[in-house]
This record gives structure tokens, sequence and C-alpha cells, in this order.
């Protein structure tokens, strides 16, 4: 459709001119050439900026935060009581209190009173746990999966939208955005750096709430018994966070080379895949499958970067923490064996003993384990952050092509169509268009002829603002196109490209592309006008029949009027057909014109052809040369004109007629 | 032509156990890694066996002052020697005896043993988000290692690397074989279902293996040493060992009934993942289409449904599994409560210190954990399984297979078809009784109705489709018997809807003869009508294209396409529809230049327009699949009533 080859892409493309003002700044785009400008403070940031996607499901959050509580809640006192009396007092033989006593229904006396409790009172209690163990296992388990479950089905949702964002984003973007960039990134992007937003909850919150949570329980209990110890604890931040800091960026930068290396590589099999038929003809086989295995051992290579590290990573802050654990415990373990006095009594211990011993080292488990997830979460943020800020930069782009903020409805057409002074370039130099003057009228069909690359197919992709012009302004009725919204516009002009677009769908739905649920008897009618209808039932399930990728089953000629058939079914007032008998014989070509003529009795139709045999369909002729409409006047005028340029074309297929005549 | 690829997702137990084992033999050429990572594994265990020892050595004998050499339970052989080593010595220095050993064992392997279990394994588990195909890249990239520290982390690397190769080997072999699928089965296929496939699919490979192979194995290593150390220390308790081996009966049962349900889930969720991926592959290609016709809605809906409906299905794997998990907490709970009971009363009767309670309880649990893992082995298999048979059933597709072809040799003189019929799968004819031949420096156009099956016979010469019945020859070479490489190394075809390469002007042009000269380059382009519009791009011939060549008008990229097949040695010259999209200047000199290019060549010309075809040596007019008139312009327009004039007639008519 563009005529003139565009900037080629790169860091320093120009960037697009638009009179809006809203830019598509295409030099960020993938391709690796964003340094990594992140900190600390910029990856939390990102991970903020997400949190409002989580909006949407706020109450599902909170249900699920609900659950969650009253489960621990339920659980946290049982566990408590049940591991003390377990251990302390069933296994170690220590007398109850006089609180558990009464919850598990002992008699004082016997439990409370006593130096030592009993044999059979021990098995006892050890059963009594146990089953009050089993009963609560079986019953909470599928409680607590359930809200997995339901905790599962709110991310999925929350990435659901994400995907659905980014991929409206992605249709409204310009095509110039489109022929620079790959299908496979676009895809890569949705997939799988979008699912990085069910992270988001674990990440932002779960992690550092349980983290930071536990970290402080057990340097509470901790420095309650013993201040010294606990500034152990304490140490082990400065290095664990200089290792942190060390490690961060570089771990960025081999993320993203990761992600952009698999996004590469699926853009490669796309690639090959869409033309698979020119690389089986030409037998280019082995260079694609080279440059499949070039990429997918790229896309490996750069993989084992980033995971050796961060894999590394952990191994480091856990050779730290157990450092410092194990410097603890043997401290310890001394003072254990010394029986040294606490400094401040607390919780039943005035020394150390072993019974405190336990406790310690379970609390000094636990804030390590706690560090250790903390940290490794850490890790893991950097690639969350990384595949997050790959959707944005996707959402963040602004289409070219926009509603102002005043667009208006298009009322009901009824007069004309008009090009004044059109200017379009796809780039700086290379002017498509040059002050194109052109008007049509309501029941009118338009002709438009030129040479090859003369700027035809671009001049009708204004009328579709598939692109706004540089200069100058398309009219409707006298409305400027502009001032008009994009989809009311659209519903009101449809177009046959060309190249036929067929999708891997039914023939029906290919057809109800633009008007999706439209009757099948409507269907069958704008089939019968594109001269389709015939060789679709013809097919196997006829109007049912399941096209092939990019509908290739089919033969061009039926691909093309199956195209027609799609845009005479939205019902237009304003029909754009772009080499509508291309690939037609001469017999369907008849046919499809005189078809055409009579749906098109009040509409606008314009019509870009090389065929004679179609141009003389048409009431007024636009000869589109050097950017500008030269000629543009009826059939029978513009073939008197001496020297003029349809005559020209006319008298090479006329030459033709005569010496075919005979 | 071909099936759709579209596979009952729902494969029955037998068909997991054969791709299964079919898998297996994948690992064969990388027996060596596996080995190292066997072996790496073994010795990852054997930490593991040392950890409960420093810490009831703590409490025992430096807390607990108890003599070292005088214990409850004796130390198992490979303890025992430092054991010695601390005989005499006070309770200080054997404190830090045990802490330096504990230090070395953190930093060789990433384990000691504060409360018995404390360990760390070597991950690298990114985040996956909740969908079958966004976990593939961690299937992909799978590196792990039950050891952390130094052997943790050249554990993880080896494994790594295995994966990795293991996964771009057969990955590979996929795309390979992609490719060598006929042209025809493409046309029931969307794309991204195949990206799917070599991206999301192939992975499931290397965790069947590692599943399958290394697990058996390691299993009942793990156990046989847990259980032969605490033998030795605790013997006696074997009761605790039948209660950890009976974990691989108990994950047994509290699976299978599942298994068949994760399977065909777990297909579902694929196939469905893979529908996604088409839809927005199709989405994102197409957009022209999409924007223009104001389909962004419909296509956004599309989208949308077949997304949520790929996160249903993985939310119904996800409840297959989570349903297991029930079965094996009740069944599991009942065992541990089981040992903990009877060690419970062992303690509590003094026959076991609180320290060996831990020990003990440590044990079982181990035991009980690897155990487990062996008994639902089958089950986490049937996830593997889906995927595995999504991988076979493409490479197991028909492909252009050249075995025992015979070598062409380059065309002398003609090209003959000989009663060639072709139908297509569902019976309907294309072609009946095609009989042709065609001579060295002939200019050939077929001629015919819209779906006459003009395009079908130009398929048949560079063998795109092979005839139901009928042979061609190139000289007296039946090309059934001829490689395809080779047939394709003679013969250039122009197809009717251009595909160009996201690469320069020159090197898609260059595709048709890659040895080829910037001469030969620039002369082909002329011959195409094509060099001056590539003259006034920004970079000439080193032009990018973009994306599907999009910044080109349809006519542009028909001469590119047509100077790529002008550029090739071939002698067969193919062009179907080649200037539908020229107007009439460039056609006539593209007529003009076929007919140099056929001095040296045969030319077949599809073609509806006239001006094409009426300087042609040879018309071929096709009617239904049969050649009803052949001859020159002239000799066909003298027929009277032939359906060739009928034809040009229709033509001129419109034009006059």
């Amino acid at each position: 459709m563009n005529d003139a080859a565009m900037n080629p892409p790169g860091g320093d493309a120009v960037p697009p001119r638009t009179p809006t003002g809203a830019l598509e700044d295409l030099s960020l785009m993938g391709s690796g050439g964003r340094h990594d400008r992140m900190g600390f403070k910029l990856v939390l940031g990102l991970l903020w900026r997400c949190v409002h996607l989580l909006r949407p499901v706020r109450k599902h959050l909170g249900a699920l935060l609900g659950g969650f509580s009253l489960l621990s809640l339920a659980l946290f006192p049982v566990v408590v009581i049940g591991g003390d009396v377990f251990w302390t007092r069933a296994l170690l033989g220590d007398p109850l209190t006089a609180e558990e006593a009464w919850l598990l229904g002992w008699d004082p006396a016997q439990t409370v009173a006593v130096a030592k409790l009993s044999e059979s009172v021990r098995r006892e209690l050890v059963e009594q746990v146990l089953w009050i163990a089993v009963v609560l296992t079986i019953t909470l388990t599928p409680v607590f999966l359930g809200l997995l479950y339901y905790g599962m089905w709110i991310l999925q949702r929350v990435n659901q939208l994400l995907r659905v964002q980014l991929m409206d984003r992605l249709q409204s973007l310009s095509l110039r955005f489109h022929a620079e960039n790959k299908v496979g990134d676009a895809l890569y992007r949705i997939y799988q750096d979008s699912a990085m937003v069910t992270q988001l909850i674990e990440v932002l919150f779960i992690t550092p709430l349980l983290s930071f949570g536990r970290f402080f329980f057990s340097l509470a209990v901790v420095s309650a018994y013993d201040p010294q110890l606990a500034g152990l604890l304490l140490l082990i931040w400065p290095p664990a966070l200089l290792i942190g800091a060390f490690v961060s960026k570089r771990l960025r930068v081999r993320f993203r080379d990761s992600r952009e290396a698999n996004s590469r590589l699926t853009s490669r099999i796309q690639e090959t895949l869409t033309g698979i038929r020119v690389i089986k003809a030409y037998g280019i086989e082995t260079a694609e499958q080279e440059r499949f295995e070039w990429s997918s051992r790229e896309a490996f290579r750069t993989a084992f970067r980033a995971r050796s590290w961060l894999a590394s990573f952990h191994v480091v802050i856990f050779w730290v923490l157990g450092t410092a654990t194990l410097t603890a415990i043997a401290i310890a373990t001394l003072q254990t064996r010394d029986a040294v006095p606490l400094a401040v009594a607390a919780a039943g211990f005035t020394a150390w003993n072993l019974g405190l011993y336990n406790v310690f080292k379970g609390q000094l488990g636990n804030g390590t384990e706690a560090l250790r997830d903390l940290f490794g979460t850490w890790g893991r943020v950097q690639d969350i952050a990384i595949g997050l800020d790959r959707a944005f930069e996707v959402l963040d782009l602004e289409p070219e092509v926009q509603d102002a903020d005043d667009a208006i409805l298009l009322p009901p057409f009824k007069d004309r169509v008009t090009f004044r002074d059109v200017h379009f370039q796809y780039q700086e130099g290379h002017p498509v268009l040059a002050g194109v003057d052109l008007e049509a009228e309501i029941g009118s069909i338009t002709a438009i002829v030129g040479t090859t690359g003369s700027g035809k197919s671009t001049l009708l992709s204004l009328l579709l603002r598939l692109f706004d012009p540089d200069r100058g302004a398309i009219e409707i009725d006298g409305r400027d196109l502009r001032g008009i919204q994009l989809e009311s516009l659209r519903a009101s002009v449809s177009i046959a490209l060309q190249e036929n677009l067929l999708f891997g769908e039914t023939v029906l739905e290919n057809i109800r592309f633009a008007v999706p649920g439209a009757p099948r008897e409507a269907v069958e009618a704008a089939a019968r006008v594109a001269c389709a209808d015939e060789f679709i039932r013809g097919l196997s399930e006829g109007y049912d029949t399941l096209l092939g990728e990019r509908g290739t089953k089919l033969s061009t000629g039926q691909r093309q009027r199956l195209s027609i058939a799609r845009a005479i079914l939205k019902d237009t007032p304003i029909l754009i057909l772009d080499e509508p008998s291309a690939s037609l014989d001469a017999q369907t070509e008849l046919q499809l014109m005189e078809n055409l003529t009579a749906w098109g009795r009040g509409r606008a139709i314009f019509l870009i052809t090389h065929r004679l045999s179609t141009i003389r369909c048409s009431d007024s002729i636009a000869v589109l040369a050097d950017g500008r409409i030269l000629e543009h006047g009826s059939h029978d005028e513009l073939i008197a004109r001496e020297g003029g340029r349809y005559r020209a074309l006319a008298d090479a297929h006329g030459a033709l007629s005569a010496a075919t005549a005979s | 032509m071909s099936e759709r690829f579209r596979e009952d997702s729902g494969i029955g137990a037998d068909t997991a156990a054969t791709v299964i084992r079919r898998s297996l033999r994948f690992v064969w050429p990388f027996r060596f890694q596996f080995g190292v990572k066997l072996g790496l594994l073994l010795v990852g265990i054997l930490p593991g066996l040392l950890l409960p020892w420093p810490i009831k050595i703590l409490i025992d004998n430096v807390i607990g002052r108890r003599p070292i050499n005088d214990p409850l339970v004796p130390y198992p052989g490979f303890i025992q020697p430092f054991i010695d080593r601390l005989v005499g010595l006070s309770t200080s220095e054997i404190l830090w005896a045990v802490v330096g050993a504990q230090l070395m064992l953190l930093f060789f392997s990433g384990s000691f043993g504060t409360s018995g279990n404390e360990r760390d394994g070597t991950y690298s588990g990114l985040s996956q988000g909740f969908d079958t195909a966004t976990r593939s890249e961690n299937e992909a990239n799978e590196g792990w290692s039950f050891s952390g520290g130094i052997l943790g982390v050249i554990d993880y690397c080896w494994t790594l690397r295995l994966t990795q190769a293991f996964n771009h080997h057969y990955r590979s072999k996929l795309f390979r074989r992609i490719q060598t699928l006929p042209m025809t089965a493409f046309d029931d296929e969307r794309i991204g279902d195949a990206v799917y496939r070599v991206m999301v699919d192939t992975p499931a490979i290397t965790n069947a293996c590692y599943r399958v192979i290394l697990t058996p194995i390691a299993t009942p290593i793990a156990i046989g040493l847990y259980v032969a150390t605490m033998g030795v220390a605790f013997s006696g308790y074997s009761f605790l060992v039948w209660a950890g081996l009976a974990a691989i009966p108990v994950a047994l049962i509290s699976t299978l009934p599942f298994a068949g349900m994760l399977r065909r889930r777990s297909g579902a969720s694929r196939q469905a993942g893979a529908t996604t991926t088409a839809t927005a592959e199709e989405g994102v290609s197409q957009v022209l289409a999409v924007q223009s016709l104001g389909g962004e809605k419909r296509q956004l809906a599309h989208f949308e449904r077949d997304s949520w409906a790929s996160f249903g299905r993985y939310r119904g794997v996800m409840v297959a599994q989570l349903l297991s998990v029930v079965g094996s907490v009740v069944m599991g709970t009942a065992l541990a409560v089981y040992v903990l009971l009877r060690v419970s009363d062992l303690v509590i009767a003094g026959q076991l210190s609180v320290g060996d309670f831990a020990l003990l309880f440590y044990y079982y649990v181990r035991i009980a954990f690897t155990a487990s893992g062996l008994g639902a082995l089958w089950f986490r298999l049937q996830e593997n399984a889906a995927g595995l048979h999504r991988v076979f059933f493409m490479m197991d597709q028909p492909g252009e297979d050249d075995a025992g072809a015979e070598p062409l040799h380059r065309l002398r003189e003609r090209v003959r078809m000989e009663d060639v019929h072709y139908h297509y799968p569902d019976g309907t004819h294309a072609l009946r009784g095609i009989d042709l031949e065609a001579r060295v420096g002939q200019r050939i156009a077929l001629v015919g109705a819209a779906g006459a099956g003009k395009t079908t016979l130009a398929y048949l010469l560079p063998r795109f489709l092979e005839p139901s019945a009928g042979r061609v020859f190139f000289d007296d070479q039946d090309l059934a018997r001829v490689s395809h490489r080779d047939l394709r190394d003679q013969t250039a075809f122009v197809f009717q809807e251009t595909t160009l390469f996201d690469a320069t002007v020159e090197e898609n042009i260059r595709v048709g003869k890659p040895d080829a000269s910037d001469a030969e380059v620039r002369q082909a382009a002329r011959a195409a009508g094509a060099d001056e519009f590539i003259e006034r791009l920004p970079q000439g011939y080193q032009t990018p294209l973009g994306r599907a060549g999009g910044k080109l008008s349809v006519g542009q990229k028909q001469r590119l396409a047509i100077a790529r097949a002008l550029v090739r040695d071939a002698r067969i010259l193919i062009l179907d529809e080649p200037t539908s999209a020229l107007d009439p200047e460039t056609e006539q000199r593209l007529v003009e230049s076929l007919r140099l290019a056929s001095r040296d060549r045969v030319v077949f010309v599809v073609a509806h327009r006239l001006s094409t075809i009426r300087s042609a040596d040879l018309i071929c007019f096709i009617d239904d699949g049969r050649i009803t008139e052949r001859g020159s312009h002239e000799e066909l327009m003298a027929l009277p009533d032939g359906a060739y004039r009928g034809f040009v007639e229709l033509q001129a008519r419109g034009v006059a």
C-alpha cells in the first residue's frame, strides 16, 4: 500500500510527523537499544505503577485476604499451643500450664501441680495433639487449596486484562509501527512479558510483608533474651545489601537480553512460516534452518547467563546467612552449656537451657529463612521488572491517529467526498502526494488510475484515516476527517484491499469480519454481489468451510471476491475497491462490475485499477501522476485530449483490441 | 490437503506410555551428560546424610556435656573418623570443630544443620504466569541442584547446559521437520500453532526425560542411603522405614485416579494456548486488514475469548493437581501420625532422647518425601505426555522425503506431462487427463476461467503437489523419482501473491540465486521493470523492506518477485498471474523480458490478460480441469465458436 520506502529502523529514526503532536516514539522499542536506566527506586516505581492494574479485582483480593486471615487466625493459636504441649510437655515431661490443662480438659492436680508428667498422661497428650492435628489438616487443607485456586483465578484475571490492553494498543498503532516491528516480538510481549503482572501481589506485598514480619518477629524474640545475639542478626544486612546492589543491575541487563533473544526467536519462526512458500520454492530451507539455530542458541546463551547469575546470587546470599547463623549458634551453644543467666527473664526462661536453645534455633532459622526468601525474591523481581517494562513500552506508545477531544459522529453521507490540496510523504524528501485535489459526488463511481507506485492506494488509505495528511484536508460533506470519530468514520467507509488478507476461520466468519453477527442472508447477498456465492456453495462445507492460514485453501480470484463480499457486507455509503478484478477472468469481471454498479447507486465508489474494461464502468476517471491529479473527467472527455495520459493508456489497450478484433 | 493438526487432545494412557518411552530414545545421544548429572545428583545426596549429626553433637555432647564416645546411639561409619578426632577435646574445642566442619559443608555444599534439615538447593526458577505457555521458559531452561554452595553451582550449571543442549537439539529437529512439510500442509494450519509447538511444547521432552530417568534411579539410592545410615544408628526401628516406603503406594493411589484427567486437561490447555497464539499472530500480522475494515473490536473480542479460554483450561489442569494433593495429604497424614505416635512412645519410655526424636522424624520425612516422588511419577508425567504428543504428531507428519531420489539432470529439451490427473483429498477433481509438451525456447500460456485448474497445473511442475495419476517428465526423467531439492533448483516460481522478507531489496532478489553478482541482480531487476523504482528508494538496493515488505506497493512487490525468479539459473520459469497488478506499460516491458528469458528456458505463464497471453508460442485453454484447446493465438482465434475466442472477445468487448 505504501509507495515509497520509509526510514530504516533504529535509534536515530526521524520521529514521525503528526499534526496532533502525539508521537509514536519508535526509537525506544526493542532491539536492545535501551540501556538499563533503572535503579532500585525505578524498579519499585514500575511495580507500583502496576498496582492500578489490580483495581478491577480489588473486591476479590479483599475476599481472599479475608479468607487467609481467618485461616491464620484460626490456626495460629492452635499451632503455638499444640507445639508447646507436644514438645515441651508431652515429650520432655514438663508440667502443663493452667491454661493448657483447662483447654485440653485435664485435671490440674494431675498435670499442673506435678513436677513431671506421668508416662500415661504424656502418651495421652500426644494422642490428643495428634488427633487435633489430623482433624485440622483434613478439614483445612481443602479450604486452603480452595483459597489458592481463588487466588490463581484472580491473578489470571489481572493477566488477562493486561493482555487485552496490549493487544488493543497494538491494533491501534499505525502501520508504520507494524512495518518496523516484528510479529514475534509483539507475541512475546503479550504472552510472556505480560505474565509478570501475576507476580505483583506476591512480590510487592506478600513476600515483603511476610519476610519482614518474620524477620522482625524473630529479632524481637531473640533480643528479648539476648540483645547481643540479636545484633548479630542485624549484621547480616550490610553484606547482603551490598551483594544485592552489585548484582541487581547485572541481572536486569541479562534478563532483558534473554527476553529480547527469545523474542527474536519467536519472530524468526513466525517469519519463516509466513514465507514458507517462497522458502520451499527457492530451496533455501537450509539457510533458514541455520538462522533458526543461531537464534535458538542465542536465546539459550542469554538465558544461561541470566539464570546462572541468579543461581549464584542465591548461593552467595546463603553463605552470608549461613555464616551468621553458625556464629550465633556457636555462641548460643556455649551459653547453654554454661547455663548463662539471662539479663531479662522472659517467657518462663531465667537462664539459657535446652528449651531456650531450641526456641532460639527456631527463631534464627525462621529469621534467616525470611531473609533468604526476601533476597531470592529480589533477584526474581529484576526479571519481573524487565518483563513489565517491556509490556509498558508498548502501552506507552501513543497511536498516531487518534480521536480529537471534540470529534463528532459522522452524519449520513449525502453530498460529496473532497480531497483538498492533500500532501503526504512517508519520510522526508520523498513526497508521495503533492497537492491532490479531487471531488467525488454521491452516486458516482470514480476510477483512479496511474502507474504502479504513483500513490493511488496511499491516497485512499488517507480516506480511511490510516494516516493523516501532512498538509491539506480530506472532507466528507464538508467535514474534515480529523474532526470525526475514527470508529464512526470507518463504519462509513469500507475497503476491499488489493492484498487479500483473510483469517483462518470459516468463510462466513471471514465475510462477517467487519459486521460480526450479521445474518446469514445478508452474508449470502453480499457474496452474490461479489460473484462469490456460487463457488462458496461449491466448497466442501459451503459457508461453514474452514479456511487455512491466511485463507490459503482458495485461489487468489476466490479470495479476492471474498474480500469484496466482506467490504460489501458493511453496507457503507463510501466504498473503496483496490484492484478488484486483478485476478478475475473477463467474464467474472464483467459480471462483478455490473453487480457493483447496480449496488453502488446512492453511494460513492472509488476504484483503483489498470484494466480498461473496469475503468469503462466508472463515471469519472482521475489520473494520478507525480503526486497530483493530472486529468479528471469522463472517458470520452479524456480520450479526446491530445497527448493526454489517459489517452495514451487507452491507446495501449486500443491497439490491442484492434489487433484482436480481427 | 492434510488434516488439520488438531489431533485429539484426549490421548489415552497407552499413547501416553508410548510417547514417554519414545522420548527416552532421545536421551541416547546425551547419555554421557545425563550420566554426569546422575553422579552429581548422588554426590549431592551425601551432605544431607551428614546434616542431622552436628546438631546432635552440639546438643548431646557440648551442652549436655556427654562424653563423645559414649552416645545413646552408635554413629554411622562415615562419621566415626570425625568423632574419633574429637575424643578428649574440651567442649569448647568440640564446638569449634563442629562449627568449623559446618562452615566447610556450607561453603561446599550449601548445607548446615541447625534444625536438622537446613539446606539450600540451587534453583533459578523465574516467575511464571498461570498459563501453560508462560511456564515453558522455565522448562526450557531447567537448572536445578539439590545442593548449594560450590557443588550446587557446578551441578546447576551442568544441568542447565544439558537442558539447553537437549532442547536446542530437539527444537531444531522439529523446525527442520516443519520446513519439509509439503506446502499444502499449511493450507489448513495456523502459524501460531506451529510457533507454540516449537517454543512451548518441545521443552516437555527434557522435563520428561529428567523425570523418567533420574527419578527412578536416584530415589531408591537415596532411600537406601538414608536407611543404611539410620540403620547403623537406630537398629530395630524398621517400622519407620516401612512407613516411609509406604509413601510410594500412598502417592500412587492418591494420584492415579487423576492421571487421565491431568493428561487430558493438559492437552486441552496446550491446544487452547496454541489457538490464542494463532489468533494473536493473525491479528498482529494482518493489522492492515483489521484497521482498514474497522475490525479492531471484533478481533480483540476474539483474542479475549481465546485467551480467557486458555486460562480456563489451565485452571482445569490445576484442579486435577489440587485434587491429587488432597488425596495425598489425607493418606500422608495418616502415615505421619502413625510414625509420630510410635516415636513419641519411645521417647516417653526413655528409649530415645528428644534430640533423637528430631533426628528420626527427619529421616522419616526425607524417606517419605523422596518415595512419594517415585509414586507420583506417572501422574506428573501426564503433563509432559500431552506436550510430547503434540511434538511427535508434527514430527511424524509425512514430509517431502528425498530418500532414494535420483539426481536431476539439467533440462536439455522439453517438459512433458503425460495423462496427469489431480484431485483433492475430498475427491473433487482439479485436473483430468492433461497431456502437455513444452520445449526450451517456448512460452506457454495457461488460460482459462477462474478455478479451472491453471494454478494447480503450475504447482505440479516443481512438485508442490503430486499428481494423483499420470507422470511429469523433465526430458526423460520422471519427476516422481527425483529429489525435491534438485527439482526446485531448476525451477523458478513466481506466486500470485508476493511474499518478501524483512531484508534489503538486494537480499530479497538474491534469494533466487544466493551467489549472484551485483551486475546479475541489477540486470534481473531491469528485466522485471523494477530497477526504476528501486533506484528511487532512499538506499536503493540496500533499502530494508521491513516486515512483510510492507513499504512497497503491490505492483512493486510483484516486480521484485519477478526479478527474484529471473536472476535464478533455472531452466523452467513459471509465473502465476505476474501482471495482474501492473499497468499496461510495465506489462508490455515484462512481456518483452519474458520473451528474452525464454531463449534458453521453458516459460509457463498463467494469466488472464490478453496482452500477456497474446505473444505466447503455445496457449493452452483449460476448462474444468482439461485442456480443451491448444495452439497459437492466431490458430485458436480461427476456431469457429472456440472457447478461447469467446474468452478473448469478452475481454475486448469490455475495452471498446
